[in-house]
């Protein structure tokens, strides 16, 4: 797999992206060069083009990232395209952004059942919501916790973590 | 259907047979058979990344370190590679290959670990005393070359934090011999023995389909026949130049089942290409600086005016782990870092790994994905609505007694192995 065939195959499904390669020397002896692809997509595109890498070769997704920008959420999706030969594996970072006001992104869980997991980290800790996802409930953090931690300014952890110093002075 | 069977409930945890996290199964039960199994983890959540979005980029450094004892070199190695990416450091050479020996002799010892608690859970404590004295022996050379059995704080941004001395050469290649020596009896033990093949094959199977659809990693994943292994797909350090592979059951002469066997296989054939590599290592590795930043002070202040975005990712013994990390100037915390742990992925393989499966082979299925046992208290029956309890020892006391009639029933047909 190489970066070029990555590219093509995510202009077939969003014409004209721009692409950044950002290609990372490993190595000392002979250095090799590592192909790291990073794009910008709407969410109406996130759907083709998780689609595109998944007919250019075996796709795995190791996890999604995000942060809480103000207004913004930015959600970045990180896959590895075509595993199981030498060097011939292609990261790719899609960058998602979503407005706070309507944190909503397809589920890419029936293209890929694998990004279940860390969707559902997604729904508990930034408060996205994630339409056609098999399952929404908590991973990670107590049923019923109301907050999301990663949220700016996000009251109810604000709570936890004021009860934490508190705990920790009275144990000082 | 005057005796259609109920389908019961069984939770198990989150204080539980076969992991060092707690971790909840909630199983559906007919008769013996598991038809179902819901799993839910978080009992351990400790807000590591919310908390690292508080501290400077060195106490984050440490924080990584202790996400994992028996990864306690995966997680500092990944997040250094994602911020010496994010803030443009070159490591020297010889810290790339410090850290690549570091790193397989982390997984010559998970993998042991693992070997034991897997002979263990199947009623062969003779193999788990026998794999945990062996295991020993890279202990005593991580603690020489470290200071630290676990937690070693070597990996550090733009290097590594101790060398490995010239007197120090000959404990490690002495260790690599005497693993040498050994793994030919450990591989008999295990992968050649009647009773245990009789235990793992056709148990826990994850197909090489679930484990593609489900993103699984490392031995998981490799056990099914997927050549996945990040030192091999993407290398990073210098593993590129070691011509790492994937091994597969395919090297051990086999068509991959993805069974629990297999993983053994996998797991076990690793621990041989560990010492491989680090042998190769100490051959290749060239003189010269161990890190480009000496002074913590000048490093702290390097990193405060950095910015930019990175990952960072590793083979860790159980899989994948990656960070990615956000670096803005003027600020000393990382304005984003997600931590990304093997189990994580292959959390969801363990629902087909179960299907179907025996109550008593709960133990090593759950096993499979990840060592340690040392914390499952019980197992809590519900049934008709009326709770019972049973405890951790009748779990193992199930799964033992399955291994009993197993070998009477070889004994009957082989006349015993």
């Amino acid at each position: 797999m190489t970066a070029d065939e990555v590219v093509a195959a995510l202009r077939t499904a969003v014409p004209d992206l721009a692409v950044e390669l950002r290609p990372r020397k490993a190595g000392v002896r002979a250095p090799l060069e590592v192909p790291e692809l990073w794009a910008t997509i709407g969410r109406d595109q996130l759907l083709p083009a998780v689609s595109a890498l998944k007919g250019a070769g075996p796709l795995h997704i190791s996890i999604i990232s995000g942060r809480d920008l103000g207004e913004t959420i930015e959600l970045l999706y990180h896959f590895a395209v075509g595993y199981g030969t030498p060097g011939g594996e292609v990261v790719v970072t899609l960058r998602v952004p979503v407005p706070a006001s309507d944190p909503t992104v397809p589920s890419i869980c029936g293209i890929l059942p694998g990004a279940e997991t860390t969707e559902r980290e997604k729904i508990e800790f930034l408060g996205v919501r994630f339409t056609g996802i098999p399952r929404s409930d908590h991973v990670f953090l107590p049923d019923g916790f109301p907050g999301h931690p990663w949220r700016k300014g996000d009251p109810e952890t604000a709570k936890l973590v004021k009860r934490t110093v508190e705990w920790e002075k009275r144990d000082g | 259907m005057a005796e259609a069977q109920k389908v019961y409930e069984i939770p198990i945890g989150p204080i539980h047979p076969a992991l060092k996290e707690p971790i909840r199964f909630t199983f559906q039960v007919e008769g013996e058979r598991i038809r179902g199994v819901d799993v839910r983890p978080g009992f351990a959540h400790r807000g590591i990344e919310f908390m690292g979005l508080k501290r400077n980029l060195i106490q984050v450094l440490y924080l990584s370190e202790r996400i994992c004892g028996i990864c306690s070199i995966s997680h500092p190695i990944a997040i250094t590679l994602a911020v010496e990416r994010a803030a443009g450091i070159e490591v020297p050479p010889r810290a790339q290959y410090l850290r690549v020996i570091f790193s397989e002799l982390e997984r010559i010892h998970s993998h042991l670990l693992w070997a034991g608690v897997a002979a263990h859970e199947l009623g062969f404590d003779t193999l788990l005393h026998l794999t945990w004295k062996v295991r020993e022996e890279v202990l005593d050379v991580l603690e020489e070359l470290s200071g630290n059995r676990i937690d070693y704080s070597i990996p550090i941004y733009g290097g590594v934090r101790r060398d490995i001395a010239p007197e120090q050469y000959p404990k490690v290649e002495a260790m690599i011999r005497h693993y040498r020596g050994l793994l030919e009896e450990l591989l008999d033990a295990f992968l050649r023995d009647p009773s245990v093949a009789a235990r793992t094959r056709g148990v826990g199977v994850l197909t090489a389909e679930e484990a593609d659809s489900l993103c699984a990693v490392g031995p998981t994943a490799r056990a099914s026949g997927l050549a996945k292994d990040v030192r091999q797909d993407r290398p990073y350090l210098v593993y590129g130049e070691l011509g790492v592979r994937a091994i597969t059951p395919r090297d051990w002469g086999l068509e991959p089942r993805g069974d629990v066997y297999d993983k053994a296989v996998v797991r076990l054939l690793e621990i041989g290409q560990s010492l491989d590599l680090i042998e190769k290592c100490l051959h290749e590795m060239p003189d010269g600086e161990i890190t480009a930043f000496p002074k913590i002070p000048a490093l702290l202040a390097f990193l405060k005016k950095a910015e930019g975005e990175g990952l960072g990712w590793h083979e860790a013994p159980r899989g994948e782990v990656i960070h990615y990390i956000r670096l803005e100037a003027g600020v000393e915390e990382p304005v984003a870092w997600k931590v990304k742990a093997p189990t994580y992925s292959n959390l969801m393989s363990w629902v087909p790994m179960f299907r179907d499966q025996e109550v008593a082979d709960i133990p090593i299925i759950a096993a499979s994905i990840d060592p340690c046992m040392c914390c499952m208290d019980r197992v809590h029956v519900v049934q008709d609505g009326s709770p019972s309890t049973l405890l951790k020892e009748e779990l193992l006391r199930l799964s033992r007694a399955k291994t009993e009639r197993v070998l009477q029933g070889l004994s009957r047909v082989g006349g015993g192995a």
